[in-house]
């Protein structure tokens, strides 16, 4: 077997400091037992948690981690006597039967040694118990090939192993899969079915090659590894905590999407982000890119010490360092020394300091200095598509008031008719039937012969009213309370409390069947008064205050208040109200106010049907004022000159009323007005934003060794410095975040490219060659092909960092391009691949679901950068964990279809559409895969996912004219293969099934057909004359959407 | 509800979905190419076999638990949000109407923290806001604002000593909950899922219910407070939410029959079927499960959350609220039907206890809206036989603290946030019932026996489910974490049966 030594490497953009050469020092032969392979796993894992680094749990001042001291003679006797396992303390202890000196001790709850184990230790001592370190903290070693070897390094270094433990590789995967499988691992999204033709009659040798080089030039390689750093990166677009406001740092995603669309190499690209800031002449591009060191969580609580968050962020970045570049579980010895890593209490305190003097001071929302203040070049194009989308809505907005208008005319000779008709005059508030009358505290109520409900009874503090009642109405827009004064009342005012003043403190209004057990809730959009008070500092006073939950706001009058006007409320419903015959009215009126006393003494309650307007103001309502125009005689009762009498401001006011009722116009006022709104936050994008960037403070801060890791428990001082275990550097000078991100990407540290390189395999595999993509530590999971990682970590150090030269050796491998079929044996062999002999077989992230969706149904709106979108999601969900502060308004028109990289997200609520992913709120780089009911309700009901089926059906049928081709076409589109017969036959069932039943109902077919946005100006190319053709063909794209093949990477 | 299949045809459609999966096995075990591991897999599709080679456990739990035998099979965890004042509701010092307004001495407060909000004001001693009075054989004091809880004071164990080291919301509702400040743990509720699986294969083993309130709260309910943290994302607590659409995505689209729903379900199974032959890969068969689970949630949910076949003695003995969806009183009524079907772990929040100011009128309300319907759901528990298996936990992140914030003697007053001592309560589930447990000095400020931190609240919950809280582990990032952490924490064995 023959070696390679690492080569020389070029110093990169910026100057490092000089090294020795690798010494690239080998092993010619492998011995029977290495130690960090078989010996230290075992220390590690049983030893080290009371014989390890951490000095403040060592038990009986032994350490095993320290080749020394684990066999120094401890008076008369040695842990470990090399050459002589008899002898060895450590070998009799794990062999005792006595309880008290077994180890580990067995209230440890630490595993007992195994036989096999134990045999290993003895050997190992009795070959000379031959030291080293642990397989990550030593240099990666580039074995070399030999020529009867595969000539892809990492074919042959795979089979080496393969055939050590007796396993053969699969054959090639079926074109059609491999170029699925490239596109969705390259691109994050499915390959055109003209894309699988053109690959498939390209039969020259490099045809996969090409393939490859055009996937990864696409610009959507730059987005697809984006959401690979943006998940490590815990970028969001909002604090996280308390309040969770917005933050304004996506020109930073965009900056990573160029980065990788450019393929800068690793070293700069860890460079920037650490420390663009620092260096020389930086371009507002490098500053932009340290907002990588910003992305943490920030809380702007009320009460809480913006120290005590300063520290945390500082922590965040620490840990994020040691997880994403060193593979280390830094967070660990935050508050102690590392139990296994030979990472120390005071290492991690020196690491904190390069981050501990950045210009900020713990606060959040608008006030997270530094900020670069940086206007994005992405943004104009949002705005102009935000333009051409409103502009279209707004036109169809004028269009649809025009035709609306048309029935005016119609709607007033009507209105004019009932008034004239009518045998009273018009009423517009109707007393309602009450039926019942209650309290909760114990107030009497009654109704006089006037309809006033009075009150009697004892006199309370607090408490609540209860009326019951029925109405005739048709339907109820809203409700009224005048309150009424009283002789009875105190000083002939409005409550027989101490002033006489009243405090309303809550409404609510519910409907319940009588004799049913529940009751539902009908929301009230607006409450106005004529009179309330508005005095500062003063927390009762606002009508509109009565609508939360909150007793210590409500509507009340001012102690002085002389007015003759009665005291009248108003309440608008959010929607009409229609009761059944059996149904009744609740309201409930409360008076919880802290002053008490205050409970009102008489009062009168009426509800309404006129519409729209008409509640949302304590104004006479235009019909009732148009009724008094008739009534007073100021009008002549013959109707069409009535019409032609009204006075501008009436009629003013009667057009608005009809159109705010006329459900056509007001479907397309919606939309325009969400085209405005979106519009309007497109050009707030468009200005400077502020993007949370690093900077330094002047003077910088003193550091101290945080004990326990407590904000406020300060130790000794430190300095920055490097964990020497890792990669040793003189501390001769002052260091800076520059020199942190040097030392990351020097050549000589044997972290920081082994652990680059497994993300990398697992963006191709599904799984890193080491598991545990997060902890490289002892405590982590050995690689299962230990020579690849190494081989793949050397080339990208010698590649000048170059990832996608990287990513290239791995997806033009044939281990790769294997088949990922597996058989019963196979599955037995090797349940999770490890080995690697077959390809990975696993389910897609849920952000690649979506976006398949997108592109298989024509939908995909491929736009680069930009403002962040709001994808579809179920209403209410923002609100119900702010109760109501933040509304999520879906994107209109063709932002609604970008890619999910592209989607806003708020931390306290991450999208619901998305399963499995990075929570975002720290870095996460273990990629999530379960397996729920939860994700199949979201597959089969997301609206963008059956949006995106009838689109796919639409051009299905447009696409053929016979059945089989269409449904051959829909399957192609989403699985990028051809059906078999028996999977056409199933499709083709559920067709029929489907047709059959939707020609019975073709209003459904309809109503599920439309789902998602409507173009604003008309309907969608009419591809079938047949609702129920169309929605059975949605049906069937649905199921494909569904089936395991199409969401798994095969 | 609107969208509830009626009975019949619910049957029907249960039945055709056993029939599907039935007619599925039929076919697998004659079918052709799958070899024995398959096989086992199949028979124990989601079940301990599979997962033999991962840390993940099967939906009826870890193989290795319970350590013990269990006392509790279910917990109710009533989480007061906000902070309740333990000063007006338990934990009666009638010593500071005669201190009212008077400096803290220093050497109560002992260098104790206090938000930014207070800490520049003096901390005047406001006495409480209420009176109290003994109630039971028990004689627990109770403040008068909280009268239905005096009914059963003799069920309860009052734990009087609780105690946190966190003063701010988020931080110390992510501890109260997760054990530890920051985000990113799992949540007691997704260690209990995890570890002890639940018996019902209809509803998810965790289930969070949230009062529907009419204001902005000002404390977000994050959904960390329930969520997995590490472990798989199955263990999180699903929220049973106040709208049409109970779960998310529960609801098919409107237009969409459920027979088309069954029979396109059908299909996928058809095809998934195939695929698991061609390639052999057993996520294909539990992936068939969970399209069946998703259809009988479909059904089961809806059931669940529709209260109409409540007699009308439920909503009486719940209070009139209980009327209401959404509110409190009826998501009590809803975890004890969650209980009856086997639900491991249900959890309600109850926003808005957070009383810096207008304590006399703002707490009042939170305590009408809760009161009732508390105290209901152990009387309800009881009745049925199911409180000896059911733990029930009521309480918040902290207390609050003896100084007014703002005027003591104003109606303007409240208090300030207080990690140092509050209280909690628990019944049934192998508590010892009619007890109080720990002390507080005069001020209700520092405890002065048996203290008990979060995390021994933590250890006994776990005990009680059979759980040894120094064993129940799990790897992450090459450490064994574990809902109590790494400091000293203990089951508190003197409030246990």
């Amino acid at each position: 077997m023959s070696f390679t030594t690492r080569g020389a490497f070029a110093a990169f953009i910026l100057s490092l400091p000089v090294f020795s050469p690798p010494t690239g020092e080998l092993i010619a032969e492998e011995p029977t037992v290495r130690f960090s392979r078989d010996i230290l796993p075992i220390l590690s894992d049983r030893c080290f948690h009371c014989h390890g680094p951490d000095e403040s749990h060592r038990e009986a001042d032994l350490r095993l981690d320290v080749h020394d001291e684990a066999i120094a003679d401890r008076g008369g006797y040695s842990a470990i006597v090399p050459g002589m396992p008899d002898e060895s303390e450590i070998i009799s202890r794990v062999l005792t039967e006595d309880d008290d000196l077994l180890m580990p001790p067995p209230d440890s709850h630490r595993k007992p040694l195994t036989e096999t184990e134990i045999q290993t230790l003895r050997s190992w001592i009795a070959s000379g118990a031959t030291w080293g370190k642990h397989w990550a903290f030593e240099p990666p070693i580039r074995l070399a090939v030999a020529e009867n070897e595969p000539s892809k390094p990492i074919d042959a270094l795979v089979r080496r192993r393969l055939s050590e433990v007796g396993m053969t590789p699969s054959p090639t995967a079926s074109k059609s899969t491999l170029i699925r499988r490239a596109s969705f691992d390259l691109i994050g999204l499915p390959p055109t079915a003209e894309e699988v033709d053109a690959f498939q009659r390209d039969t020259s040798d490099d045809a996969y090659e090409k393939l490859i080089d055009r996937l990864l030039q696409s610009p959507h390689h730059g987005e697809r590894m984006a959401m690979w750093w943006l998940d490590v990166a815990r970028y969001a677009d909002t604090d996280g905590f308390q309040g969770d406001a917005t933050r304004t740092n996506w020109p930073y995603r965009d900056w990573v999407v160029n980065a990788f669309h450019r393929n800068q190499p690793f070293d700069q690209f860890t460079i920037e982000q650490f420390a663009g800031d620092l260096l020389p002449e930086a371009t507002p591009e490098q500053i932009l890119a340290t907002c990588f060191h910003r992305n943490h969580m920030t809380n702007g609580e009320g009460g809480r010490d913006p120290e005590e968050s300063r520290i945390d962020y500082v922590i965040d970045r620490v840990n994020t360092t040691g997880t994403v570049w060193l593979g280390l579980t830094l967070g660990c010895t935050q508050c102690h020394s590392h139990k296994f890593d030979p990472i120390s209490h005071q290492d991690y305190y020196s690491l904190f300091a390069f981050f501990n003097s950045i210009d900020e001071d713990g606060k959040a929302g608008d006030n997270a200095k530094p900020y670069l203040k940086y206007e994005s070049p992405a943004a104009d194009g949002a705005v102009a598509e935000a333009q051409a989308w409103s502009d279209r809505c707004i036109q169809s907005e004028s269009e649809a008031k025009e035709a609306a208008q048309k029935g005016f005319g119609d709607w007033l000779s009507q209105r004019i008719a009932s008034i004239t008709n009518a045998e009273s005059n018009f009423t517009p508030w109707t007393s309602p039937i009450i039926r019942s009358l209650d309290s909760n505290e114990g107030t009497v109520l009654t109704q006089e012969a006037d309809g006033a409900i009075v009150a009697s009874g004892p006199t309370l503090r607090q408490d609540d009213y209860r009326i019951v009642a029925q109405s005739d109405l048709p339907n109820i827009t809203g409700f009224r309370i005048e309150v009424l004064r009283d002789d009875s009342l105190t000083d002939g005012k409005w409550t027989r409390g101490k002033d006489g003043i009243f405090i309303l403190t809550n409404i609510k209004l519910q409907v319940r069947k009588v004799g049913d057990s529940q009751v539902r809730e009908i929301d009230v959009d607006k409450a106005t008064a004529n009179i309330e008070v508005k005095v500062k500092g003063r927390n009762y006073g606002l009508v509109s205050d009565t609508l939360n939950d909150d007793p210590r706001n409500g509507w009340t009058l001012a102690e002085d208040t002389k007015s003759s006007l009665t005291p009248t409320a108003v309440f608008a419903l959010s929607s009409s109200l229609t009761l059944a015959a059996d149904e009744e009215l609740i309201l409930w009126m409360m008076h919880r106010s802290t002053e008490g006393d205050a409970n009102i003494g008489r009062f009168r309650i009426s509800l309404t049907d006129q519409p729209g307007l008409a509640v949302r103001s304590v104004d006479p309502m235009p019909i009732e004022e148009l009724a008094k125009d008739v009534a007073s005689e100021d009008l002549s009762d013959d109707s069409t000159s009535i019409e032609k009498q009204i006075n501008t401001k009436l009629r003013e006011r009667l057009v608005d009323q009809f159109l705010f009722d006329h459900p056509e116009f007001q479907a397309a006022k919606q939309v325009a007005d969400s085209s405005r709104r979106h519009l309007a936050s497109a050009k707030k994008a468009a200005g400077k934003l502020n993007v949370m960037v690093l900077g330094e403070r002047k003077e910088p801060r003193e550091t101290y060794v945080l004990q326990r890791g407590v904000w406020d428990q300060k130790g000794d001082a430190v300095t920055r410095g490097f964990p020497a275990a890792i990669l040793p550097q003189a501390n001769d000078r002052s260091l800076s975040r520059l020199d942190l991100a040097t030392w990351l990407v020097d050549p000589q540290n044997p972290l920081t490219a082994r652990v680059i390189v497994n993300h990398l395999w697992q963006i191709a595999f599904g799984d890193g060659l080491v598991r545990t993509p997060e902890d490289f530590g002892l405590q982590g999971e050995p690689p299962a092909h230990p020579d690849v990682l190494d081989w793949l970590a050397v080339e990208l150090i010698e590649s000048g960092w170059d990832v996608r030269h990287v990513l290239r050796m791995i997806v033009t491998s044939d281990t790769y391009k294997q088949r990922s079929e597996t058989t019963a044996t196979a599955t037995e062999a090797d349940p999770d691949n490890r080995m690697l002999a077959r390809g990975a077989r696993y389910r897609l992230p849920s952000w690649m679901i979506r976006d398949a969706a997108l592109h298989s149904s024509g939908l995909l709106n491929a736009t680069l950068g930009g403002p962040p979108v709001m994808p579809y999601q179920p209403p209410g969900v923002w609100e119900e964990i702010f109760m109501g502060r933040y509304t999520y308004e879906p994107s209109p028109g063709p932002a609604q279809y970008r890619r999910t990289l592209y989607a806003f997200w708020r931390r306290s609520s991450a999208p619901t559409f998305l399963f499995d992913s990075a929570q975002r709120r720290v870095c996460e780089v273990k990629t999530m895969r379960t397996n729920t009911p939860l994700h199949a309700l979201t597959l089969l009901n997301d609206v963008g996912m059956l949006e995106a089926a009838a689109e796919i059906a639409r051009r299905s049928i447009a696409s053929h004219e016979k059945m089989d081709s269409q449904l051959t076409q829909l399957f192609r589109r989403i699985l990028s293969r051809d059906p078999d017969a028996a999977e056409l036959d199933v499709m083709r069932e559920t067709l029929s099934t489907s047709v059959e039943h939707f020609a019975k109902l073709p209003d459904e077919a309809r109503t599920l057909t439309s789902i998602g946005q409507a173009e604003p100006d008309g309907e969608a190319d009419q591809v079938t004359e047949n609702p129920a053709e169309l929605a059975a063909f949605m049906i069937v794209a649905s199921l494909v959407m569904n089936l395991d093949e199409a969401i798994s990477h095969e | 509800m609107s969208n509830q299949v009626d009975a019949a045809q619910h049957a029907a459609a249960y039945q055709h979905a056993l029939d599907v999966s039935r007619r599925y096995f039929l076919g697998r075990c004659t079918g052709i190419g799958i070899g024995a591991i398959a096989l086992a897999v199949l028979e124990s599709a989601n079940s301990r076999a599979s997962f033999a080679n991962s840390q993940e456990p099967s939906p009826i739990g870890l193989p290795s638990l319970p350590h013990h035998k269990p006392k509790a099979k279910n917990v109710i965890f009533l989480t007061q949000s906000g902070g309740p004042s333990q000063i007006e509701l338990f934990d009666h010092k009638p010593g500071l109407i005669d201190l009212a307004g008077q400096e803290l001495p220093d050497s109560v407060r002992q260098g104790q923290r206090l938000t930014t909000m207070t800490s520049n004001q003096k901390q005047l001693i406001m006495p409480p806001r209420t009176s109290f009075r003994r109630y039971g054989q028990s004689g627990a004091t109770i403040g008068e604002w909280l009268p239905y809880h005096a009914e059963v004071a003799d069920e309860l164990c009052f734990i009087k000593s609780m105690v946190t080291d966190e003063i701010n919301h988020a931080p110390a509702m992510t501890k109260f909950l997760t054990g530890h400040q920051l985000p990113g743990r799992p949540s007691l509720g997704a260690w209990a899922s995890y570890g002890l699986g639940s018996e019902n294969r209809n509803l998810p083993d965790y289930l969070v219910l949230i009062s529907k309130m009419q204001r902005p709260s000002d404390q977000p309910l994050y959904d960390h407070y329930w969520g997995s943290g590490f472990l798989p994302s199955r263990y999180q607590g699903v929220k049973l939410r106040n709208a049409k659409e109970p779960v998310l995505y529960l609801r098919d689209p409107d237009g969409l029959p459920r027979d088309i729903r069954r029979s396109m379900l059908d299909s996928i199974a058809k095809m998934n079927e195939m695929r698991l032959e061609k390639t052999g890969d057993p996520e294909i068969e539990t992936r068939i499960k969970q399209y069946e689970m998703a259809w009988r949630m479909q059904s089961s949910v809806p059931e669940l959350n529709d209260l109409s076949d409540e007699p009308e003695e439920t909503f009486e003995l719940y209070g009139s609220d209980s009327r209401r969806p959404g509110s409190y009183a009826a998501n009590c009524i809803l975890a004890r039907r969650l209980i009856e079907r086997g639900v491991r772990f249900v959890q309600l929040f109850h926003p808005d206890w957070d009383h810096h100011s207008r304590l006399s009128s703002w707490c009042v309300a939170r305590c009408r809206d809760t009161d009732q319907a508390s105290a209901a759901l152990v009387t309800d528990l009881k009745r049925r036989g199911l409180l000896d298996e059911t733990l029930v936990v009521w309480g918040g992140e902290f207390g609050r603290g003896v100084a007014g914030q703002g005027e003591w003697n104003s109606p303007e007053g409240g208090r300030d946030h207080h990690p140092r001592c509050f209280t909690v309560w628990a019944a049934g589930g192998g508590i010892r019932s009619g007890m109080s447990y720990g002390a507080t000095d005069d001020f209700s400020y520092n405890v002065v026996e048996n203290p008990v931190h979060v995390r021994d609240l933590h250890a006994t919950i776990l005990h009680l489910l059979g759980i040894d809280h120094q064993r129940f582990t799990y790897r992450f990032q090459g450490l064994d974490f574990k809902l109590t952490g790494v400091e000293a924490s203990r089951v508190v064995n003197e409030i246990l049966v």
